[in-house]
């Protein structure tokens, strides 16, 4: 009970981290980002080749790995994206073919075996008789603080509140003066440091593979179904949802089942609710 | 009229020379590489009808691809069913998945679809590896019959079946049917304020579109005489996209063109070996910001044109 | 005198925002009907419920003695009652031609005829004729008016809806699509329903007027009736909107 208790917050944490970013470009820019993924194999790439190559302690090197992601991340939104923004399949192409240029790159240089990156903590802490690992109990804790404090810079600070008023009407932002390109550029490198961060945290329990960019954006996409398009609380909410649901059934039938429970969600939102937990239907 | 004329003439001279081939230069691994290129071609179109024309891109063409190759595997060997009836059989089962899938997506605007079919096919994938007690997992199944025993025979069918389907879907694509799903491309609103059920017009050219995947798929797995999970990859759904790209989208013919073309050229560039996808993918991404309507129907529409006007 | 459209008691929200409020009339066959009212008055959410793309919180719409309230726009459409859009909303990518042809298919398979044929008259008799085979990307502002009339006439509809139709035209070309109205109304005994701003060529095409303000009926009435209301004249001059006030003058 316990241990699905634990676990089940793990991997929510680390969905939540995935599908917050996903949604935030989207909710502010409109851009469906299938490249989401690859920043999130980036970042453990990131972290595992300043490691072992550049001989870079842990924390900085996870720190130039969330930086370098960002930063891809706005040059990708600034040269590919924007110019292929009034179409959305457009978008969806483009995003969808840097996924593969990045795998493609990725396992040109890295080759496809899996690769480890090292932890931040490797101690094992039993919690009422439970042993969960430090890294997981890690990736926890930060994913909350990382998440919180991204909700504080949206809601208490000028550019957070310039980014919602672009995201809630572009048009308007406009005419008060509010760069919106700026505002996108921004989005994107925050999306994508969330999501090379939690490459970063999950990369020791998890393969690091040049194909690792593709089932979180398939849970990410889940996600953001099920908690809304383009709502935040909305998708941490899914996020627990989808992260408890999986543990359960991981538990209660085989780790086999757990991937069915996303489509099965996925397809039941559709069908009954597709604008989210919260009904705010994003406007297309 | 004189444009249907060259039309014509184009693709008898087309057949003629896809079929005149290997005759003149023979070789079985001539042979090979056409008949894969000939499949693609089915895919390609097949996604064009449907994507092409009314807009709603797919990514995850390889689902049907995957599901039809399965069921001809499964029929073939588990079952001991004899190889024709995979083709009905495999269509059957993709037109399922079709309805599965685009019911609860196509009537939704937004980017749903799409992103359902990409999720479908990956999901899809890792069902194929998890349950390998009943899938043969990452081997896949082996030991399909092939459907027609002679090599050149076999290149000849697939031909015949590429065609066949594309005669078909450019005659449904030139009739008011292809009218209406180029019409839910221009402005969906507007179909319904016409009185056109475009839910319907949506899932149904899914429907059609993912039957001929289905029977393609089919073909492909008595052709490999084994069926495996990378079937399902995504990175196959975005080879066909491309191809659909460089034939030029809507057009239904030129992606066939597109199809046979990329596959000569990922022929030669055999000798990248591990680059081969890096020069894909970056091909797709030049061809999105340079030549967003393709290379070939625009280039046959010049061609015809100026036939026209030399008369 | 049977009514061809019967509107009762209807009613839309968004979020806190009563858009249309009690609203209840009906529209005889053939007649012409205006719709007048502000900016923001509710207008264009009053054919949206009509037309079935945006459900109606309550009340009940009849059109030839068939409820319409939850039917799917495309088989409203398919009742017989088109409508245009207040900004055009043509099928990109296709042809003039093409554009009217498909505003023909939705009806029934018997009603169709030569669709073709009808289309090419269709498009002369708006005056689209020598540029059935260019794109409608490439037409003038006031040749996608014409075009989205002609692709709602296609359909061989009972009740036409426009949406603003004389928006964004010269005189001339209104006084052009004035006599169009006028025209397939007198032709085909078209029942015409239409949202304007400009009152000049409005009072003169419409037999009544339906005045709307914060989605409720002010007045309803003949159009002399209409200008001299003194709610209407509150709704357009109380809010200082000039343009209204000189052409009410005028009228
Ligand atoms: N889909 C919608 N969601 C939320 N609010 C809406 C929606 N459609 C319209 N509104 C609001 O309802 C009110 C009435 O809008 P409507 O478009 O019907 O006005 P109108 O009379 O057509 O005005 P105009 O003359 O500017 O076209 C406006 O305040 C508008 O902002
Ligand atoms: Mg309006």
């Amino acid at each position: 009970m316990l241990e699905i208790l634990i676990h089940g917050a793990v991997s929510s944490a680390i969905y939540a981290m995935l599908a917050v970013g996903f949604t935030l470009i989207f909710g502010v820019a409109r851009i469906l980002n299938l490249a989401h993924g690859s920043f999130y194999a980036l970042g453990a790439y990131g972290a595992y080749f300043f490691t072992s190559h550049l001989k870079l302690p842990l924390l900085p090197a996870a720190l130039l790995a969330m930086a370098v992601v960002a930063l891809f991340a706005i040059v990708v939104e600034k040269v590919l994206v924007r110019p292929m923004r009034r179409s959305q399949l457009a978008v969806l192409m483009i995003t969808l073919a840097v996924a593969l240029v990045v795998e493609q790159a990725l396992f040109l240089t890295f080759g496809s075996e899996y690769r480890n990156v090292p932890a931040f903590v490797d101690a094992k802490f039993s919690i009422g008789g439970v042993d969960v690992g430090g890294q997981r109990l890690l990736a926890l804790g930060a994913s909350i603080a990382l998440i919180a404090l991204l909700w504080i810079f949206i809601q208490r600070t000028r550019l957070g509140s310039a980014i919602l008023a672009v995201s809630q009407d572009p048009e308007a932002a406009d005419y008060m003066g509010i760069p919106s390109d700026r505002i996108f550029s921004i989005v994107m490198g925050l999306s994508a440091a969330l999501a090379a961060a939690a490459g970063v945290l999950a990369g020791p329990f998890l393969t690091v593979q040049p194909t690792m960019w593709l089932l979180p954006i398939v849970k990410a996409f889940a996600i953001v179904i099920v908690g809304g398009l383009g709502s935040i609380p909305g998708s941490i909410l899914a996020a627990l949802m989808l992260g408890y649901a999986e543990t359960i059934v991981g538990y209660l039938i085989s780790t086999s089942w757990t991937e069915i429970v996303s489509v099965l969600a996925t397809l039941l939102m559709l069908i009954f609710r597709p604008a989210g937990i919260f009904g705010k239907r994003a406007a297309f | 009229m004189f444009g249907k004329r060259i039309d014509y003439a184009g693709a008898v001279g087309f057949i003629v020379f896809m079929a005149a081939l290997p005759l003149v230069f023979g070789g079985n691994y001539l042979i090979g590489v056409l008949t894969v290129s000939v499949i693609y071609g089915i895919w390609a179109v097949s996604w064009d009808f449907m994507s092409g024309l009314t807009g709603r891109e797919n990514f995850g063409h390889s689902l049907f691809i995957g599901v039809g190759a399965y069921t001809a595997g499964f029929l073939n060997t588990a079952f001991g069913f004899g190889g024709w009836w995979s083709l009905p059989a495999a269509m059957v089962m993709a037109m399922l998945f079709a309805v599965i899938i685009g019911l609860p997506t196509l009537r939704l605007k937004g980017p749903y679809f799409a992103l359902a079919m990409l999720s479908g096919a990956v999901i899809m994938q890792r069902l194929m590896l998890i349950f390998w007690e009943q899938t043969g997992g990452e081997e896949g199944i082996n030991g399909i019959e092939p459907l027609i025993r002679s090599q050149l025979g076999f290149y000849y069918f697939a031909l015949a079946a590429l065609v066949l389907v594309t005669a078909l879907l450019l005659a449904l694509a030139r009739s008011h049917w292809g009218l209406i799903l180029r019409a839910i491309r221009g402005d969906e609103a507007t179909c319904q304020a016409a009185g056109i059920n475009v839910t319907f017009y949506k899932i149904a050219s899914l429907v059609i579109s993912a039957a001929f995947a289905g029977a393609g798929g089919a073909i492909y797995a008595h052709y490999q005489l084994q069926v495996s999970p990378q079937l399902f990859a995504v990175v196959t759904s975005i080879t066909i996209i491309t191809m659909v790209y460089v034939g030029g989208m809507a057009s239904i013919y030129g992606p066939v063109g597109g199809a046979i073309l990329l596959v000569l050229l990922t022929e030669l560039l055999r000798e990248f070996g591990e680059w081969r996808l890096m020069i894909y993918s970056c091909t797709l991404i030049l061809i999105l910001f340079f030549v967003p309507h393709g290379l070939i129907a625009p280039t046959w529409r010049r061609f015809r044109s100026k036939l026209r006007r030399a008369q | 005198m049977s009514a061809l459209l019967e509107v009762s008691a209807l009613n839309k929200h968004f979020g806190g925002l009563h858009a249309v409020k009690d609203v209840s009339f009906s529209m005889a066959a053939a007649e012409i009907v205006g719709i007048l009212g502000p900016n923001g008055a509710g207008k264009t959410t009053l054919y949206n419920l009509l037309t079935g793309f945006i459900p109606a919180d309550s009340g009940s719409i009849v059109f030839n003695g068939r409820t319409l309230r939850g039917l799917a726009p495309y088989r409203i459409a398919g009742l017989g009652i088109s409508r245009t859009f207040q900004l055009c909303r043509p099928f990109v990518g296709m042809t003039v031609l093409e554009n009217v042809i498909v505003g023909g298919l939705g009806a029934q398979a018997g009603e169709r005829g030569d669709l073709e044929a009808r289309a090419l008259a269709l498009l002369e008799k708006v005056g689209l004729s020598g540029k059935e085979q260019l794109l409608v990307e490439l037409l003038s502002y006031g040749d996608q008016r014409r075009l989205e009339i002609a692709r709602a006439l296609a359909a061989r509809p009972a009740l036409l809806l426009l949406d603003e139709p004389f928006a964004g035209l010269g005189s001339g070309e209104i006084t052009d699509l004035s006599a169009l109205i006028r025209s397939v109304h007198a032709e085909q005994g078209l029942t015409v329903m239409l949202i304007e701003h400009k009152l000049h060529e409005f009072m003169r095409l419409v037999g009544r007027v339906i005045a709307l303000d914060f989605g409720e009926i002010i007045a309803e009435g003949s159009p002399e009736e209409i200008v001299r209301h003194p709610k209407v004249i509150e709704a357009y001059i109380g809010r200082g909107d000039e343009q209204a006030e000189e052409q009410a003058d005028a009228a």
